[in-house]
């Protein structure tokens, strides 16, 4: 336990001076970078994913893994878009949006937590089913026009330079933090992650745990589909298409063990923070997409490698050195 | 605790070393682009002086298509004969994250201080935000080969060809290929949300209901998602769901293709046959063969090149951008400015016109 | 039926739950498609999984040592380019080495995620996450936006997938699906019946507990990502023949595409269980689904996502549930039988060690 704590420890050390470095480097080469609008720029063209990142970490450290939140997203947009464009007003249809959501949500549950089907293959067909869905609601249309009030809480600033989904996220961002970290539901959740066995004899109740999970996953992902419609001012069947993969990178980087039980909020602010600015540097040295999504691929493994071959370096070393005392001792 | 931290300091220098090496290896280009931009962002604070040039992105719907490739070249083209003595990028998004892709780039490339934009919109009205927003920075918004369908955000748009011809030439195409007595066909498309597509079949739809094309029959509209394995599978699907449809008309370059493998592999090509608009270099062996007699596509060199000028000239204040102004194209000729009959609010200028491939001369183009 | 109890174990008649269940979606979409049961829904679909069915084999080796393998979908396009350029450019390759060449593009990439993986014991997803990322990269920037055109590749190629291997009746077995048959055979004869296909479930079951038993852990987990790769670049082969044009989007998807076949073919995603012939009904399950929902009148282009998704997830859970009621059947009938006996399930992969 003691050995897997300071291993965390190092690694957000780790995290923390890559990200310095980071800032440093865009600060020094990247004119613009170091402005406010591009900090606001920066959180606000990923905010809807770092906004779910946060709850797939719970459900990642849980040992289980949702594959359908951006499906969700656009489930959610694509709910809220149809029932504007049939007459509902934006309140309703946007709180319908949400619903969508918790209906996905607990149907996700259902299946893993009543039924017992592994989480991987109901969230896949939850890829595909919610998208489906999206599809046949909206169709090939595309559904703008909102409000102005909707469209203003989506791309102007609310409070002081932020807008509202940067301050939904730091709010979300302060409770996550509370309750993984520093409540027994918390607790729970590495536990379970940990062995789901050893957590059902000393008590906890897994499913349930699980199930809440899945809700609150898909609540947070209709919620971030919908802050995603109001910063686009417009959605169709494909919003946020291929999300998944972006957000669990997000989560993956930030040291959350994809076997559960072991991984911090913190390290996943850090890795967000790191993305996010690695990004928007490469995009201001005008980096083409792809190589972009490479840097952060070669970053995403280097992350990994590097302590454990540094780690394996000093274990021969170790070795090495033990055998020559030993060495010395008997001669 | 010093040993400790000593390998924390050694473990960052590692990590660094790494970075380094790894991102000039991977894109060895921008660095050298890197200085340049800098230089740039001087006259960004200053009103644009004369000679300082006029930084520009050219932005496809994603990188790694021919078409998009062939627009940069024609608008490398118009650059280098105007001399602008400013940098031409040619800056696009991956293909699966396309949307928000465009917006990300749109969005960095306004706090560059870029003067004019050209965008090829895959993201519909999404990217209207931002496209005020840089409008509102004073940057230059001009879209080509697909509108922002509202037309908020967006100057001009350069349109390759009229969206109503469109279906005029597929409908025409159709009623070659079926002879007089015309028959039952299908639309292979790209995605349900491609812009394009959709204004193209709409503008089909209502050829169709003309007097003269009363004997075509539009069976269905099938989507592809602009996938060599979903096109395949959706061309055949068709042929087996309607054994009477005698041609799939796709007006997309992947579907077109994928379409005609199809037909080739199964042996199908005297049953059903395959048009709309492809890429004469993909579409040369089934063209030849007889599997897509006919099809059509306007030349992506030349629309690089005229939404150059457009751009340019709209962002050094040469062109308003209002109804009813004439300008000079360089080697295209003389173009206007005009109300876009397709969109409410939106201006266009029109480049035109189809070119329809054959066997005759298909292999010339395909070179 | 005692018998019957004691020659199979729930795991092994698992591929016959699959079978049923196809036979059942069939006869149910027979209803409701004109002309369904006929030779040429066999051939639609069986060329349309060969790709997806190849690449979910490797995807199986991988998973049975509790890794996966996310980058195929990046394999199979960069392999599909690569041999396309080079066969566009050199029409005289003889095919066996253009197929080698597939094979060995595919190893390497698959032996660089297995070098991460077992060597430098990085976790399979992360390692895989980053190289679908990278190798996706390496072909756009080798591109240079050209495609693959099919008018430039050898005729041989192109007229590849309608080529026949043998017919039964009106069924015609095309070539580019006897091959995926035969990487499904094989595979299946190696994870069976070869020691380093058994220490395969061993390390998936118990990773530690192989460790300890002192198998070449790290070596097999390697050349599972060796194969998965090499498998990946095969398909890349039948995909720029099926497809002959290929562009930098190739392949795209069929990573989560295999991960799917695979887990609705009942591999467990935490190792240890399942089979590339169980990996290969669930390819054709999902392809079924599919292919018969866009040939079905009555569902509209936009309903048909959603019924997919729905579908899978009831298939798998029809699968699970009979499972869970025939391992409960089992396992009574063990209690009254004598204790001590009877196989566990637990026992399959002792034995193997």
């Amino acid at each position: 336990m003691q050995s897997r704590f300071s291993f965390l420890r190092r690694w957000e050390g780790l995290l923390l001076i890559l990200l310095v470095f980071v800032v440093v480097y865009n600060a020094l080469s990247t004119p613009g970078y170091l402005t406010t609008a591009n900090w606001i720029n920066l959180f606000q063209l990923s905010i809807e994913k770092i906004i779910v990142a946060l709850i797939m970490t719970f459900i990642i450290i849980n040992a289980e893994i949702d594959l359908s939140v951006a499906s969700v997203m656009g489930l959610s947009a694509c709910t809220m878009g149809f029932l504007y464009m049939g007459g509902m007003p934006m309140e309703w249809a946007a709180l319908m949006g949400l619903l969508a959501g918790v209906a996905a949500g607990l149907f996700n549950s259902f299946w893993i937590g009543v039924v017992g089907l592994p989480s991987l293959v109901v969230t896949l067909s939850g890829l595909i089913g919610y998208r489906g869905l999206a599809y046949l609601l909206v169709e090939d249309r595309s559904i703008g026009n909102f409000p102005a009030w909707f469209n203003r809480l989506g791309q102007q600033p609310l409070i002081g330079p932020f807008p509202l989904a940067m301050i939904v996220f730091f709010v979300l961002l302060v409770f996550a933090i509370i309750i993984l970290q520093y409540s027994g539901f918390g607790r729970y959740v590495y536990v379970i992650g940990n062995s789901k066995d050893v957590a059902r004899y000393a008590g906890v109740r897994v499913q349930r745990t699980k199930m809440i999970l899945f809700v609150a996953s898909s609540t947070v992902a209709a919620l971030a589909g919908l802050l995603y419609a109001a910063r686009l001012g417009a959605v169709r069947g494909d919003i946020a298409t291929g999300f998944e993969l972006d957000i669990i990178t997000m989560v993956l980087l930030g040291g959350v063990s994809i076997f559960g039980g072991s991984g911090s909020l913190w390290g996943v602010l850090l890795s967000v923070l790191i993305i996010l600015n690695l990004r928007n540097g490469m995009g201001l040295a005008n980096l083409s997409g792809h190589v972009q999504t490479g840097v952060i691929g070669v970053l995403l493994i280097l992350s990994v490698l590097a302590p454990n071959l540094a780690s394996s370096v000093r274990a021969s070393w170790n070795r090495h050195r033990a055998r020559t005392l030993e060495a010395g001792k008997t001669g | 605790m010093f040993k400790q931290s000593l390998k924390g300091l050694s473990l960052l220098l590692i990590f660094s070393v790494l970075l380094a090496a790894c991102a000039p290896a991977v894109a060895p280009a921008p660095q050298a682009a890197a200085p340049e931009a800098a230089a740039t962002e001087a006259p960004a604070e200053a009103p644009a002086a004369e000679g300082e040039g006029v930084p520009m992105v050219l932005m496809p719907k994603f990188l790694g298509i021919l078409v998009f490739d062939q627009a940069y070249q024609g608008a490398l083209e118009a650059h280098n004969e105007i001399g602008n003595p400013a940098q031409l990028q040619f800056l696009g998004p991956t293909p699966e994250n396309s949307v928000a892709g465009q917006i990300e780039i749109l969005t960095n490339a306004t706090t560059q201080g870029v003067k004019a934009i050209m965008i090829s919109n895959n993201a519909g009205d999404q990217i209207a935000p931002a496209a005020k927003a840089a409008r509102e920075a004073g940057m230059t918004v001009v879209t080509w080969d697909s509108p922002i369908p509202s037309a908020e955000g967006e100057q001009v748009f350069v349109a390759q060809v009229d969206f109503d011809e469109t279906g005029t030439v597929m409908a025409d195409m159709a009623r070659s290929i079926l002879g007089e007595d015309g028959g039952k066909f299908a639309v292979l498309s790209a995605s349900p949300d491609a812009a394009n597509q959709n204004a193209w079949i709409a503008a089909l739809q209502r050829v169709l209901e003309q007097p003269e094309y009363a004997n075509l029959e539009l069976l269905e509209i099938v989507y592809g998602n602009d996938q060599s394995e979903d096109s395949y599978n959706q061309a055949l699907a068709l042929v087996d769901k309607y054994p009477d449809m005698e041609l799939i008309m796709a007006p997309t370059t992947v579907g077109i293709a994928a379409a005609a493998k199809a037909m080739q592999d199964e042996g199908l090509c005297d049953q059903v046959k395959v048009s709309g608009l492809g890429l004469p270099a993909e579409m040369l062996e089934f063209t030849l063969n007889g599997c897509a007699p006919e099809f059509a596509l306007w030349s992506f060199v030349d629309l690089g090149y005229l939404a150059y000028h457009v751009a340019y000239k709209l962002a050094t204040g040469e062109l308003q951008g209002v109804e009813g102004e004439t300008f000079e194209a360089g080697r295209m000729g003389s173009y206007t400015i005009e109300k876009d009959p397709t969109r409410e609010a939106g201006l266009r200028v029109l480049m035109g016109p189809f070119t329809v491939y054959d066997a005759s001369n298909v292999e010339a183009a395909a070179q | 039926m005692n018998a019957i109890r004691r020659r199979f174990q729930p795991e092994q008649v698992r591929e016959l739950v699959l079978i049923a269940l196809i036979i059942g979606i069939i006869i149910f979409f027979g209803t409701q498609i004109e002309n369904y049961f006929s030779p040429r829904t066999f051939t639609r679909i069986s060329t349309s999984v060969a790709v997806v069915a190849i690449v979910a084999v490797g995807q199986t080796l991988v998973i049975l040592t509790r890794n996966i393998d996310l980058s195929v979908g990046s394999i199979v396009g960069f392999t599909a380019y690569v041999v396309g350029t080079y066969l566009a450019a050199n029409n005289d390759l003889p095919p066996a080495l253009a197929v080698l060449a597939a094979v060995g593009i595919g190893a390497v990439m698959g032996a660089f995620n297995g070098m991460v993986v077992a060597y430098g014991r990085v976790p399979a997803i992360i390692v895989t996450l980053g190289t679908l990322a990278i190798y996706r990269t390496l072909l756009v920037e080798i591109s240079g936006a050209r495609s693959v055109l099919t008018s430039a590749l050898p005729r041989w190629l192109v007229n590849l997938p309608p080529v026949n291997v043998f017919s039964i009746g009106a069924i015609d077995i095309r070539l580019l699906f006897a091959v995926a048959v035969l990487v499904v055979i094989v595979f299946q004869l190696i994870v069976t019946y070869s020691a380093w296909g058994r220490r395969l479930y061993a390390i998936g079951s118990n990773p530690d507990a192989a460790r300890i038993a002192g198998f070449p852990a790290q070596r097999i987990v390697f050349t599972a990502f060796v194969l998965s790769g090499a498998l990946a670049g095969l398909a890349g082969f039948v995909f720029l023949a099926r497809f002959g044009n290929i562009t930098v989007v190739a392949g795209q998807g069929i990573e989560l595409q295999s991960v799917a076949a695979a887990v609705v073919g009942g591999v467990n995603i935490n190792g240890g269980i399942g089979s590339p012939f169980g990996a290969f009904l669930g390819a054709l399950l999902v392809d079924i689904i599919d292919n018969s929902l866009i040939r079905w009148l009555a569902i509209s282009e936009f309903l048909r996502n959603a019924l997919l998704g729905l579908l899978i997830l009831l298939a798998v859970a029809t699968d699970t549930v009979i499972m869970n009621r025939l391992r409960k059947l089992w396992s009574r009938h063990e209690l009254q039988v004598a204790t001590g006996q009877a196989p566990t399930e637990k026992g399959k992969g002792h034995r193997a060690v």
